[in-house]
């Protein structure tokens, strides 16, 4: 799959799982209003029947004083006057709940204050044919007695509450039904949701996991690969210095083989020609005619300027077969990694350039408290003396010399040493170029064939290490050799 | 010096100059053996090995040996000259151009009586020459094995 496709997949992927996680979270609050919703509508109902029952205790009481009355009106029996009084005195208190738990409902409060007039003429009607009875009147008028009427009006009163109350109850249980109905639609649907973004994320999980385990299996083999890679690059970058190596050898031992033919005969050559100077001067002497100039100056100038540019050019040619025999020897030297006193090593490299620095004017410095390291103790040496011979060697004229060694540790397990002069210098153009074979900088007004910081460039690598130069012309130059610590010879082109 | 006189100097030698250069240097040193000059390894050793005037054969000689040569490695020839009963007591002079420590160190291994170094430099090779001829002058070559 392209990256980018995957990207939007990946992305697509967790927007649905977000959706579907929030829709859960949503119809979750739905729920819990919805169930929040129907306690309420319970709570209504329950209410409802309550006002049910406070209307019924109220017509019962009412009844019973209705009775009571009548009981006490044909029977003249003070038991009923009890009965009576008792009943009248829970009546206002009654009809006071009823009024409390309907505080919500306008209709049923309007009809409450009906009752409570209803109420007081019934009370009052009834308490008059009482006192009559006491006062022992006839009840000639118990037909039109004004108490039945408004025990009446209240029995039809206390009806329709009651049925608004029903019709009530009808409707908050309609409500409860529908919001139940409600909560069930919405958790279902939850559930559907839930089920869906669980088995979605199941599958996103699953996927996922599968990449990762083949991405580290591939990244294992990589790995693996790699090892195998970096072995078979050492091995082949072993094979190949060691073929230079080799073929530095080869070569320059096989250029040494002419050159001992060109010096030889060339040494012939000129022992040739002082046989046939001779005989020319005589034949000058003796027989000027039979003596061109030609022939004169051939063996008196052209044959011996000849013979010396040819052997000035093989001594120079041996010269450098031999630097890079040098080089090719260094190179296949094994090396001995040892604990290396660097304090002492430089005084000694110091020391033993003594006569020379006391010779040309200059001071050699070896800073105290050099850091040791373990290493190859020659090539080590062999880098130093190099550096600091060169230094005495490009001094600047009429500037007395100062050379200074200097080294510190450095974060990473490295140390580094500096040789600094107040020499002349080397050109910014030309401090690459100072460390390739036979190349010089400035003028050439010293011996040498460019092999010396070759050298100790070759050295320095061998060593694991590097070398730079830091100069200007005419301002001196500090070599900076950077060298491991410790070191090892699994790591280096051994 | 008349005994030296018979003994046959064999030089193996593909380079004709230089065999040319150390010859001239031996007849100035004053030696007048006879010099049997060989340009490769196969028919030195054939030489050596089975010539009717060969040193196994008949006559001592002194082989002056070039380590680069273009049929076979110089340190084959000297082995195979030191591991043959009638010719290892000859003396062999390893005289080249490689002046490795290790393959000096195996040429005195294999039983090489004196191993000089070619200089570049033309008169110290006139010297070595000179010097070898001062050697030949006086060394008691021994007789053919047998």
């Amino acid at each position: 799959m392209p990256a980018l496709s995957q990207k939007l997949v990946n992305r697509l992927v967790i927007a649905a799982v977000i959706i579907g996680f929030l829709t859960v979270g949503v119809a979750g609050l739905l729920g819990a209003r919805a169930l929040q919703q129907n306690l309420n509508y319970t709570a209504w109902v329950t209410h409802t029947y309550q006002v049910q029952q406070a209307l019924s205790d109220y017509r019962i009481l009412n009844e019973r004083v209705e009775t009571a009355r009548r009981g006490f009106l044909l029977s003249r029996d003070p038991q009923f006057l009890v009965v009576y009084e008792r009943a009248k005195r829970e009546l206002y208190p009654a009809l006071d709940q009823i009024e409390e738990l309907t505080g919500d409902n306008a209709v049923q409060q309007s009809n409450i204050k009906g009752l409570r007039l209803l109420l007081g003429n019934q009370l009052e009607a009834l308490d008059n044919s009482v006192e009559a009875a006491k006062a022992g009147r006839a009840q000639d008028r118990f037909g039109v007695d004004e108490g039945v009427a408004s025990t009446r009006a209240i029995r039809a009163i206390t009806d329709r509450m009651s049925r608004e109350e029903r019709a009530k109850l009808l409707e908050r249980d309609a409500d409860r039904r529908a919001s139940v109905a409600d909560l069930t639609r919405i958790l279902s649907v939850a559930g559907v949701l839930l089920v869906v973004t669980g088995l979605g994320s199941l599958w996103v999980i699953l996927a996922f996991t599968r990449d990762l385990t083949a991405s580290r299996n591939q990244l294992a083999r990589l790995n693996a690969g790699l090892e195998d890679e970096v072995q078979a690059r050492t091995a082949d970058l072993q094979r190949a210095n060691d073929e230079i190596q080799r073929f530095a050898y080869i070569v320059s031992h096989d250029l040494r083989s002419p050159l001992v033919n060109v010096m030889g005969f060339t040494s012939e050559l000129e022992a040739s020609v002082k046989p046939l100077a001779s005989m020319v001067a005589k034949a000058e002497a003796e027989a000027p005619g039979l003596v061109t100039t030609d022939a004169r100056l051939a063996v008196e100038s052209d044959l011996p300027e000849a013979i010396g540019f040819i052997r000035n050019s093989t001594q120079k040619m041996d010269r450098l077969i031999n630097a890079i025999l040098q080089l090719s020897r260094q190179g296949r030297r094994v090396l001995v990694p040892e604990k290396v006193d660097v304090q002492k090593l430089m005084e000694g490299i110091a020391g033993s350039l003594k006569h020379r620095s006391d010779e040309v004017g200059a001071t050699i410095e070896v800073t105290p408290g050099l850091p040791t390291l373990i290493t190859d103790r020659l090539a080590f040496e062999q880098i130093f003396s190099n550096l600091v011979e060169n230094a005495l060697k490009y001094l600047k004229p009429g500037r007395p010399g100062q050379i200074q060694v200097r080294g510190q540790r450095l974060p990473g397990g490295r140390v580094q040493f500096e040789v600094i002069d107040n020499g002349r210098g080397v050109d910014a153009k030309d401090h690459e170029r100072i460390f390739e074979l036979f190349r010089r900088s400035g003028a050439q007004d010293q011996p040498g064939e460019g092999i010396g910081l070759a050298h100790v460039r070759a050295l320095a690598y061998r060593l694991g290490g590097t070398v730079t130069v830091e100069s200007a012309l005419d301002q001196g130059a500090t070599f900076r050799v950077s060298l491991p610590a410790k070191l090892s010879l699994e790591g280096a082109a051994e | 010096m008349n005994d030296t006189r018979h003994v046959t100097i064999v030089m193996i030698e593909d380079d004709e100059g230089h065999a040319r250069l150390i010859e001239k240097n031996i007849r100035r040193a004053g030696i007048m053996n006879e010099i049997r000059h060989f340009p490769d390894g196969t028919s030195a050793l054939s030489y050596l090995q089975f010539d009717a005037a060969g040193p196994a054969m008949n006559g001592p000689a002194l082989v002056l040996l070039d380590l680069n040569l273009p049929d076979m490695s110089g340190t084959d020839i000297l082995a195979k000259i030191k591991s043959d009963d009638r010719l290892k007591r000859t003396p062999v002079v390893v005289l080249t151009t490689t002046d490795d420590k290790v393959e000096i160190q195996r040429c005195y291994d294999l039983g090489c009586n004196v191993y000089i170094t070619k200089p570049v430099n033309y008169e110290s090779f006139a010297d070595a020459i000179r010097q070898l001829g001062l050697f030949l002058s006086v060394i008691q070559v021994p007789e053919a094995a047998g």
